[in-house]
């Protein structure tokens, strides 16, 4: 296609990917490539199965069919271990933070670092401390997941996703329910982050604008399939309609206001008739 | 009609189903015992959520019992001028039976609940998923110390419950009701064998506490991640937990006291 | 400073656990007995032990000095085999001391009673009683009983 120049070295390329739950088809067909060490954003509206992609791409649901390549590893052919050895080079920042409650800031930012790696304790800390400066909370250590704020969390989430100094980090709807100030602050993060640490990153989101001023790719999916893709000075020019009803925000075009269903009058008339 | 028929396969099958997830779940629990041994920490740390803050409930139950059965063995001892006997009643129902039975039933209260509500919140929360793009499986580092540490936990507590109920047997009987303390210590001596009895009893202690830490683990790993989800989880805990317990009681008490 | 007072928390109610162990070991389980394997094994042979059991108690003079351990029947001699397990201490039996089976009161467990008697020679490991006296059964005494008085009557 017109943005295939933009692909030469690329980091995760997803091919023909199928993943059903229950009777429902969530990917039918989805074809994705993820250029290294650039942001690329996934698109789409909610239900359309973001989330899901991100953990397939981790590893942690199976696909029906369809193959995921990762840094040239087959992610179907790799056993257990392979697959552990691999994530430790992955982050991923979930939505809901998933930081351990039991535990402080400090040790939830140690945590892969206890877990991974045998260096000293006074070693441990420094990296921490570095980390939690990088995200600004290094004040903030010794407090509990319970009584950081929402961006806060998702911050402290992110220093632990950077902990181990991965390849690449995911993002799993980062800006929704934030505050316009920790919203900005999150975006710049991630620029930062990607920018400094030659991160690849990928963030799955509905949020148009803040997506669109970072992200140097963008895909928009919708019924299990990729429908276009681009860089967004190319998506912003794009004349389909549905790719317009999207990044615009219009509220009725391709896809409807109305959850399908039987004519409006035939409902309230019909509904009339069976009362009386 | 159909639809019944239909109804009740489905229920087959979803039990089964629940049945091969829950065993292959226990495989990778077990697999986890070596992680555990590497990090006795973590061990410690559930031994304490597990073991030690149920051990007030099993001290402050295990008296009571104790004191009960006294008072009730010695009404109906005193009918045939067997009172003499009251310890070895005493003794015997509790080491075989009460003792294993009701910690088993206040253990799954207690701690199984807690296991399940826990586990079942920090699947809710995306802790599990967030540990397992960590590279740290939850099987062994979150599942499998609280499973060991129940297995561990059940048979001491179980057996701090039937000591302390047969001294509560003794105050009640002795103190207060006036057996005399020899016959009371001395009769049981010589009924209460050590294999046949007390080891009897801690080994159903030990499998009621691989069953229970299984169940309550297992609900709270499998639980829909959401509030209602956990909430009938941690309920499902407790009343499987009491079924199993009940039944194995009686599979066990056929094999070891034909 | 708090993981260390966690472990003396979990130590502690190890610690608990072992001394209910313990109790329940020395104190109410007769695992203080089986301790002591100095002991001796003697057989007898009755016609009917009654309700005998294993682990009832053998008494001398009202002292328990040991235990039933076994019993078996003797398909070739038709008669109980009772193996009892006498506590070292007690080690001088005569070899024609006899070996009885009394009920302790009126519903009470049955138990071995031993009365010495004169030989100058003791009992040894695996010895066998030669003076054996069945458990007395209630039904047979009574018909014993009723028959005397019977054939008492008839005589007359």
């Amino acid at each position: 296609m017109k943005n295939e120049t933009t692909l030469d070295d690329v980091l995760v390329t997803v091919q023909d990917l199928r993943f059903s739950r229950g009777s429902r088809l969530i990917f039918d067909g989805l074809e994705l490539k993820i250029p290294r060490g650039k942001i690329t954003a996934i698109m789409g509206p909610s239900g359309t199965g973001k989330t899901t992609l991100l953990k397939i791409i981790g590893g942690q649901l199976k696909p029906d069919a369809g193959s995921i390549e990762i840094d040239g590893q087959d992610l179907g052919s790799l056993n257990r271990k392979g697959l552990y050895t691999l994530r430790q080079r992955m982050g991923m920042l979930f939505q809901s933070g998933a930081l351990l409650t039991d535990i402080n800031v400090f040790d939830n930012v140690a945590f892969p670092l206890r877990e991974h790696t045998d260096l000293p304790e006074f070693m441990i800390r420094d990296l921490v401390l570095m980390k939690l400066h990088a995200v600004g909370l290094r004040g903030a250590w010794d407090l509990y997941p319970s009584e950081l704020s929402g961006g806060m969390a998702r911050r402290a989430a992110l220093a632990r996703a950077i902990a181990l100094d991965p390849m690449m980090i995911m993002y799993d709807e980062p800006f929704t329910g934030q505050d316009p100030i920790s919203m900005g602050v999150i975006v710049e993060l991630i620029k930062l982050l990607n920018d400094a640490l030659g991160l690849t990153s990928i963030i799955v989101s509905h949020d148009v604008q803040e997506t669109i001023s970072i992200a140097d790719y963008l895909y928009i999916i919708s019924g299990g399939k990729v429908i276009e893709h681009g860089t967004p000075e190319a998506l912003g020019r794009s004349d389909s309609k549905w790719t317009r009803q999207f990044l615009d925000g219009l509220s009725d075009g391709p896809v409807p206001f109305h959850y399908p269903a039987t004519p409006y009058q035939e409902d309230l008339l019909g509904k009339r008739e069976a009362a009386s | 009609m159909m639809g019944s028929i239909q109804s009740l396969g489905r229920v087959g099958l979803n039990v089964l189903e629940r049945l091969g997830r829950g065993s292959l779940f226990l495989f990778n629990t077990l697999a986890g015992f070596w992680s555990v041994l590497k990090r006795p920490r973590l061990l410690i740390a559930q031994l304490f959520s597990v073991g030690v803050l149920s051990f007030l409930i099993i001290l402050v139950s295990g008296l009571f019992v104790g004191m009960v059965m006294a008072l009730q063995g010695y009404n109906t001892l005193i009918d045939f001028g067997a009172e003499e006997s009251l310890g070895v009643a005493v003794a015997l129902s509790i080491v075989r039976e009460l003792g294993p039975v009701v910690t088993a039933l206040l253990f799954a209260g207690r701690a199984g609940s807690a296991l399940t509500a826990e586990i079942g919140l920090m699947k809710a929360t995306e802790q599990l998923s967030g540990m397992e793009m960590m590279a740290v499986d939850p099987i062994h580092r979150i599942i499998a110390p609280r499973f060991f540490a129940g297995i561990i936990s059940m048979p001491i507590l179980a057996t701090i419950f039937s000591a302390i109920g047969i001294l509560g047997g003794y105050l009640v009987g002795v103190e207060l009701l006036g057996v005399d303390a020899g016959a009371y210590w001395s009769q049981m001596q010589a009924k209460v064998d050590w294999n046949g009895d007390v080891i009897n009893g801690i080994i159903k202690s030990i499998v009621f506490g691989f069953t229970v830490s299984w169940i309550a683990v297992f609900e709270g790993y499998d639980a829909i991640p959401t509030s209602e989800g956990v909430s009938r989880a941690t309920t499902r805990t407790v009343v499987h937990s009491a079924f199993a317990i009940l039944g194995l009681d009686f599979l066990l008490t056929a094999l070891m006291f034909d | 400073m708090k993981s260390k007072s966690l472990e003396l928390l979990v130590g502690l109610f190890m610690a608990i656990g072992l001394a209910a162990l313990f109790f329940l070991a020395m104190k109410v389980s007769n695992l203080s007995s089986l301790g002591q394997s100095d002991g001796y094994q003697v057989t007898a042979r009755f016609d009917n032990i009654g309700g005998l059991k294993v682990r009832s108690p053998v008494m001398v003079s009202g002292v328990r000095v040991g235990q039933v351990t076994d019993i078996e029947y003797d398909n070739e001699r038709y008669e109980a085999v009772v193996s009892l397990e006498l506590d070292g201490e007690y080690r001088q039996f005569p070899d024609d001391t006899a070996v009885s089976i009394f009920t302790a009161g009126l519903l009470g467990e049955q138990y071995v009673a031993l009365e010495p008697g004169g030989s100058e020679e003791y009992w040894e490991e695996g010895a066998e009683a030669e003076l054996t006296q069945s458990a007395i059964i209630l039904e047979q005494l009574i018909s014993k009983f009723l028959f005397s008085k019977a054939s008492d009557t008839i005589e007359e």
